[in-house]
């Protein structure tokens, strides 16, 4: 199973309780992924990049954070700083992210850039839903859009870095929740490595972020990576990525995973079971269960304010 | 009227509570605040009006004989799943495997359902208001389905036998089903079902049976069966 959650405020008031929104989603689907949890937020943002770095168990950890900051400014100035759970999180002046991530990363190999974006953040850990509030203080985040996992593991391992969302390694500001299987993983893995890319899993749900970011990075939005990733991903999927300024979702075309839909004139509310939409938007709105093979985007004023959602290549 | 708020107990409980309802001889039963759980009023043998005041999650109704059961609100996966008799109405949408392998009874949505609604239907009436998705009444083999609205693609996929009718247009018709033509009387009685559930639609549907091509095996294939073997 797995439960995935996403909330899009249409108005970009990055002041709205997403985070809170978000909890009482997760919570709702906490009975379809019980291992561990994870919320992926948008927020206000910075000009120049947030750091969420995984510590990791080996070694002093006041020793390894201490470390990676000193690190992370031989690359660019740090603004802020702080522990949180198991994470750290940076605020660092602009600078080259692929940089910051390497020279973050050699302080050892279990340390890992978690997520790193202008807009987004990412904590995720082992453990229930409300965990993640005790930890991070999610239910007090605001946001203009953002996703969330409760995880069922089923093929690789249950740690922090097993967990999801993902955030797509390189790529900043992009991230995925998925619930399903990617059967053709393996292979397209090869490939992947094959062209430089590092894998920091053995979870299936990883390649999702880095084929929409490959994609991305071939000057494709996100709603064209959306649709091909419909043809292109074999499997049994639902799942939700958003960047900093879009949000959408994409389901394979058998309809092997529930995903609904809601959309209000304020907001659009997604999840895999309805009883997270219950949690998130009380009982006014529609719900629709995505068609086999459909994709839908919204985009925050300024770059398109309407919807733009089209059934996926037929399936026959 | 016996009623049962929802909202403080389990499902295990809320399924219970239907029960001492009935068995105290209650045979009108409203529920509050279902909150969109899972498997409420399932396996109901008994001939009672159940209302659920908002939206189910699956299985709502699934394994009834004799239910009457109105949901005012929308249903998840698999609703009225295996029904043997009654009737299970969804005033919103549904979502996949609507009325999956009922014997009996009569389904009613009247939004639209997602996939495969109707799958393996062995008897019974699904009617749906709006459209239908991808496979709809895949390997049915008896019963009828009335879509007001438009189908999906792979329609009917491998059905042995059983009806479907389409108001609206067909994606694309699945492996062996086929366009038939439907007589004056039969579009009467599709016409009669809709007013009789209150469902709105089309004056005019196309009927959509089975080819009966796959329903024997054909020596031409043989040879696809030995790469397949």
């Amino acid at each position: 199973m797995c439960g995935i959650a996403g909330f899009f405020d249409k108005s970009a008031a990055s002041g709205a309780g997403t985070g809170a929104t978000l909890l009482r989603m997760l919570t709702a689907l906490g009975c379809r992924g019980p291992d561990s949890a994870g919320i992926a937020l948008w927020g206000q943002g910075d000009d120049g990049l947030i750091v969420r770095v995984k510590l990791g168990d080996g070694g002093d950890r006041e020793a390894r954070w201490r470390e990676v900051i000193r690190r992370a400014r031989r690359v660019a100035r740090v603004r802020a700083s702080k522990v949180q759970g198991s994470l750290l999180r940076l605020v660092v002046a602009k600078t080259e992210p692929a940089d910051l991530a390497a020279a973050i990363e050699r302080v050892a190999p279990d340390v890992e850039v978690v997520s790193m974006g202008q807009r987004l953040e990412i904590v995720k850990q082992v453990g229930a839903p409300a965990g993640l509030d005790a930890a991070f203080a999610v239910s007090q985040w605001t946001g203009t859009h953002g996703l969330g996992h409760t995880r069922l593991s089923t093929e690789s391992r249950v740690d922090l870095s097993h967990s999801q969302p993902f955030w797509a390694h390189g790529t900043p500001d992009l991230a995925v929740v998925h619930n399903g299987h990617i059967c053709n993983y393996h292979r397209l893995r090869r490939i992947y490595e094959q062209e430089g890319v590092r894998f920091y899993t053995e979870n299936d749900s990883e390649i999702i972020g880095l084929y929409l970011a490959r994609q991305l990075a071939a000057g494709r939005t996100l709603g064209e990576a959306l649709r091909t990733s419909v043809n292109e991903l074999d499997g049994s999927f639902s799942y939700l990525a958003a960047t900093a300024d879009a949000f959408g979702f994409a389901k394979d075309r058998f309809s092997l995973k529930p995903l609904i839909v809601a959309e209000s004139e304020g907001c659009v509310a997604i999840a895999n079971e309805e009883v997270a939409l219950q949690a998130a938007l009380g009982g006014r709105y529609q719900a629709r269960e995505a068609a086999a093979g459909a994709t839908g985007l919204w985009e925050l004023p300024g770059r398109a304010s309407a919807r733009r959602a089209r059934r996926g290549p037929r399936a026959a | 009227m016996g009623s049962i708020d929802c909202a403080a107990l389990s499902v295990r409980q809320i399924n219970e509570s239907i029960r001492h309802l009935i068995d105290a001889g209650e045979r009108k039963i409203a529920l509050r605040n279902p909150g969109a759980r899972h498997n409420l009023a399932v396996a109901i043998l008994t001939d009672v009006a159940i209302t659920i005041d908002g939206p189910v999650g699956y299985y709502a109704g699934g394994m009834s004989d004799g239910i009457r059961l109105t949901i005012h609100g929308s249903a998840g996966w698999g609703v009225a799943e295996c029904l043997l008799s009654g009737t299970v109405v969804v005033d919103g949408n549904a979502g996949n495997g609507a009325a999956a392998s009922i014997r009996g009874g009569t389904v009613v949505v009247r939004g639209d359902v997602a996939a495969r609604a109707g799958v393996a239907m062995k008897g019974g009436l699904l009617v749906i208001g709006g459209s239908c998705g991808y496979m709809t009444g895949f390997m049915m083999q008896r019963g009828r389905i009335i879509v007001c609205g438009d189908a999906g693609d792979a329609l009917a996929d491998s059905m042995y036998e059983g009806v479907v009718y389409v108001g609206g247009d067909i994606a694309a018709l699945g492996s062996d089903a086929v366009i038939s033509e439907a007589s004056a009387s039969e579009l009467a009685e599709v016409r009669a079902t809709l007013a009789h559930h209150g469902v709105k639609g089309p004056t005019a549907f196309r009927k959509v049976v089975s080819g009966r091509k796959l329903w024997n095996y054909d020596k031409k294939d043989m040879e696809t069966w030995k790469a397949a073997f």
